[in-house]
């Protein structure tokens, strides 16, 4: 019940501003922002009362919704969706009170989209069926859709349509898919009860994984990111950044990995060199864009390149360290967002060369930027670096692939450095531009915005412990499955299962290890 | 001898023909309002289609008249949408007719006389019952596309409409005379029973591919379909509703009565066809729709892609497959009035505005308008929460069942295809400024009734799809 008022709240929020949005604009703002916070606090109560002792799903609901076709209405969360839940009611009112003078047209039809894509969002996380499933991650598009399209920059029309068709055509396979393991899972969508092996995995791990591959997106499907990014408003960019590219990755971890784990074995090495590709190319992008916001949102595809490189290491280190990079990426780049947005209200303009020597005139915002890009680029001590380590020595200790990725990826760490800290350097050092002398400083209002945001890129650097532990029980079921003999195939290496028992054994005291050292 | 009639079962046809009666009776009164013609088709049609929801929960069924007229679900589902569809286009043609001095009363006799021929057709189980059914529909159609004489467009559009129907009918007659030829009989059953293994002779199957050409006609069947794009933009846009729902629903009806109950023994060789059809339906209608500058054009090419989405259950061939295409079609019978009701609402002084560019701006001017025509899109396009995505993703379960993979592939990229052009009508309404004001007149209200259900019926269907789902696949023969 708890999680269907979380899912269903913003909603009520929807309607509630349809329906009283004669009372100006900052009623409508009110109301969004009450019903974002309230959403937030009862989100917390998830939290509180969350058992990290099992991997079970918890909050379940089920109800019987179309018999006819063998859906219910079935939801609950364990611990890899709960913080990606957390997540999207953290950023959402933050989002509120970000858009709070930015919006200039149509204020109450942007927060309906706002609140709207909120509950689709949550019920992607929170779904249990296949059916709501699809239900949740396509009515998502359509405020998405809005959002870009309405409230964006020049080229919106284009950037909306291409982010649009690049989805559906993913969501396509994605259907079959659903539908074929329809009739493989005893006529029910129910995914509680789904278990391998299935006929035609290969191909249903293709269907689902291409659809989640574009929505990451995985080099090459990621052309439809930049575009939607700079177009859209800072508050869509955020959530597209912060809580829509992880549907990708949590649609990996939920479906792709235990549901196929013999596909997976057979496309690792390919998805692997596919991600450590992005890792490089988006941050050799990022270098030279002179946008800003171009540069982050191409930091994106190298970052998320990470996070499915950890992925498919299949091992709990690895996948651990992907569920918390998520968090981490939803918090570092909604942040550099943010900034970015905040900076261009001022200057309308994102072009690295119209700055310079910003440090002078907004000390407060040159310092929360600073620890940003800090985070970003995976200083330690900041969250960053807990995920981009556990997934690279996840990542290294795993034999699936070779440790030639791994190296490449590495370099991907020092290139974050490289252009993070260059573009920080133009922008905040250097001589002050005469038409940037009158521009002020963060007002209180923005300073809100970014603390809560600080505060978790800071926690989550000093003691991660707080997060793994609710993931780790989850985690490990993934990587029970994943790692699970394969049905057939592999007959001709019976040292195999021992084999990997053994090595996941060291992953484990590793991964205790890492967790220490991150700690200090 | 004399014939035993069990009235009850045929009061939904017999409802209908008194209110035309009654319509015609009335029309003869100068001094009556010819907007209480319209009314009383609303009424008539009202209750015909309560009638036909008790016998259909009732599971009221029988044959009558020599066994050639069978009232089952699958007829009583069919009237439902039949009856729907007529509701709605009366309710959105009275404000429409109420301008000049245009004759209201033939057209409402018109209207309820092809919804007659419909309900004839799904009742059908006799060849000979179906096409007097689909003539009487079609006879009427015709006039009601030509019914604005002083248009050239809308009389070119009945004398077009006119001539490939004459064509696609003579079609279906020969295909009805060589399967009589082949199986010697008409009846429904008598011809299942006499196809056999053994007994598949060529001129079975010719007739068959005949009735697939007529029909392909009717229902505007890609390569069939040259007919519907001219015709709906000709005709009065509310025909072109009326045209483009309740007779297709029609055609399918006995299409699927034909194909599943009498050609059951021919399914190895018509399912290929079938499977064919529907590919090329979709993908020339969505392909098409996309380069189209005028809302009525993009609404025709969009139906004949959603008769190509029917298809699939037909070519699914199963149980779910007929129920899904029934849903569908139910579900497509209320968007796509609703999508023509809101062009008509989108009307300006000279008339409606047809080109989608008029509509830049109207997000913001006509907000009613825009969310009345956005919620039909949107379910056109399939996206949840609205009935459109239900029955699209029905449809596709159907075809999976039936293991046909290819086809719901194609299917499933076609509704990302359809997404593109839907969603630029909603880009233009709401994301684009107006290059000069129009000035757009007041709403009326019996249309704006009408899209008001139509938008409840779409959104209810798709956040409780049970409400119809549960009576379609209780409806297969």
């Amino acid at each position: 019940m708890l999680l269907s008022i979380v899912i269903f709240l913003p909603l009520l929020g929807v309607i509630a501003i349809a329906l009283l949005r004669g009372l100006g604009a900052s009623a409508v703002k009110g109301i969004a922002l009450v019903i974002g916070l309230l959403t937030f606090v009862i989100s917390l109560g998830l939290y509180t009362g969350f058992n990290a002792d099992t991997a079970m799903f918890q909050y379940v609901t089920e109800k019987s919704w179309i018999p006819g076709l063998g859906t219910s209405y079935h939801i609950g969360i364990d611990g890899i969706s709960l913080w990606l839940v957390l997540l999207t009611t953290f950023l959402t009112p933050i989002c509120i009170l970000a858009a709070w003078n930015s919006i200039e047209k149509g204020l109450s039809g942007f927060m309906m989209s706002l609140l709207a894509l909120e509950t689709g969002m949550l019920g992607v996380f929170c779904s249990l069926d296949l059916f709501l499933f699809f239900v949740f991650w396509e009515s998502m598009l359509i405020p998405m859709y809005f959002l870009i399209g309405i409230w964006g920059g020049e080229r919106r029309i284009y950037a909306t349509v291409k982010f649009v068709l690049y989805t559906m055509a993913g969501s396509a396979l994605m259907l079959v898919g659903i539908l074929a393991l329809y009739f493989q899972n005893d006529n029910s969508f129910d995914l509680t009860t789904l278990s391998g092996p299935f006929e035609h995995s290969n191909l249903l791990f293709l269907a689902f994984f291409i659809a989640f591959a574009i929505k990451v997106p995985l080099f090459p499907f990621h052309t439809w990111l930049p575009d939607a990014h700079v177009e859209a408003p800072t508050v869509g960019s955020v959530i597209l950044a912060g809580v829509l590219l992880k549907m990708g990755t949590y649609g990996i971890i939920r479906f792709c990995l235990p549901l196929f784990p013999d596909a997976a074995d057979k496309y690792t090495p390919l998805i692997v060199t596919l991600a450590v590709i992005g890792i490089i190319y988006g941050a050799l992008v990022a270098m030279v864009q002179p946008d800003l916001k171009k540069l982050v949102a191409y930091s994106s595809v190298s970052h998320l390149g990470f996070v499915v490189l950890g992925l498919f290491s299949k091992n709990p280190a690895g996948i651990q360290g992907s569920v918390l990079q998520m968090v981490n990426h939803g918090l570092s780049t909604g942040a550099l967002f943010l900034l970015v947005g905040m900076i261009y209200e001022r200057r309308h303009s994102r072009m690295i060369v119209d700055f310079g020597g910003l440090s002078k005139r907004m000390p407060i915002f040159a310092v929360i930027f600073m620890i940003v890009t800090l985070s970003s680029i995976g200083l330690p001590g900041l969250n960053g670096f807990v995920g981009e380590y556990m997934i690279l020595l996840g990542s290294f200790v795993q034999g699936a692939f070779s440790k030639v990725h791994v190296v490449f990826a590495t370099a991907g760490v020092i290139l974050a450095a490289v252009y993070m800290l260059w573009m920080f350097q133009r922008v905040m050092f250097g001589t002050l531009d005469k038409t940037n002398e009158g521009l002020p400083d963060l007002n209180a209002r923005e300073v809100v915005v970014m603390l809560p945001i600080l505060l978790f890129i800071v926690w989550i650097g000093v003691y991660p412990k707080t997060f793994l532990s609710k993931i780790e029980k989850s985690v490990d079921v993934v990587v029970t499955k994943v790692q699970a003999e394969p049905a057939m195939g592999h007959l001709e290496n019976p040292g195999r299962q021992d084999s990997r028992l053994a090595l996941r054994e060291t992953q484990r005291a590793q991964h205790e290890k890492v967790e220490k050292e991150a700690q200090q | 001898m004399p014939i035993e009639i069990n009235w009850q079962l045929l009061m939904p046809e017999l409802v209908i023909a008194l209110t035309l009666i009654i319509v015609l009776v009335f029309d003869l009164f100068d001094a009556i309002s010819k907007t209480v013609l319209g009314w009383m088709t609303i009424v008539g049609a009202g209750i015909a289609l309560w009638v036909s929801i008790q016998m259909h929960q009732a599971g009221t069924v029988g044959l009558q008249f020599d066994d050639m007229f069978k009232v089952d679900n699958f007829s009583l589902f069919f009237n439902i949408i039949f009856l729907v569809s007529t509701i709605l286009v009366t309710l959105i043609s009275m404000s429409y007719l109420d301008r000049g001095d245009r004759k209201q009363g033939p057209y409402y006799l018109l209207i309820l006389l092809a919804t007659l021929g419909m309900m004839l057709m799904a009742a059908g189980n006799e060849l000979i019952i179906v096409f007097l059914g689909l003539e009487l529909m079609s006879l009427s159609l015709y006039v009601l596309a030509g019914y604005f004489r002083e248009s050239p467009a809308s009389s070119e559009a009945g004398m077009k409409y006119l001539l490939l129907g004459a064509f696609a009918s003579a079609f279906f007659l020969y295909g009805i005379a060589l399967i009589y030829g082949g199986a010697g009989t008409t009846s429904v059953p008598a011809i299942a029973e006499a196809i056999t293994a053994e007994n598949k002779s060529p001129l079975l199957l010719a007739g068959m591919f005949l009735l697939v050409v007529g029909f392909g006609f009717k229902v505007a069947i890609v390569p069939f379909h040259q007919w519907a794009p001219d015709v709906y933009e000709g005709a009065p846009t509310t025909i072109a509703a009326f045209i483009s729902a309740g007779p297709k629903a029609a055609g399918f009806a006995a299409f699927l009565r034909i194909f599943m109950e009498a050609l059951p023994n021919l399914q190895v060789e018509w399912s290929g066809v079938l499977i064919l059809l529907a590919m090329l339906t979709m993908t020339v209608g969505n392909i098409i729709a996309i380069s189209q500058t005028n809302i009525k054009r993009m609404l025709a090419y969009s139906s004949i892609a959603h008769a190509g989405y029917v298809l699939i259950g037909l070519a699914a061939a199963n149980n779910d497959g007929i129920s899904s295409a029934m849903l569908y079609l139910l579900i497509y019978c209320v968007m796509n009035i609703g999508a023509f009701g809101a062009v008509i609402l989108a009307r300006t002084e000279d008339g409606e505005s047809l080109m989608i560019s008029d509509y830049a701006g109207l997000g913001t001017r006509k907000p009613l308008l825009a969310m009345f025509m956005t919620v039909m899109l949107l379910s056109l396009a399939g996206f949840p929460p609205t009935a459109g995505f239900v029955g699209k993703f029905y449809l596709f379960k159907a075809a999976i069942g039936s293991e046909l993979y290819l086809l719901v592939i194609v299917g499933a990229i076609n509704t990302a295809i359809s997404a593109f052009y839907y969603l630029r009508v909603v880009v233009t309404m709401y994301m684009r400024e107006p290059e000069e004001e129009l000035e757009f007149s007041p709403y009326a209200s019996t249309l704006v009734v009408g899209l008001i259900l139509a938008v409840v019926g779409v959104l209810l269907i798709g956040v409780l799809p049970s409400l119809m789902l549960t009576p379609a696949q209780n409806s297969v023969f």
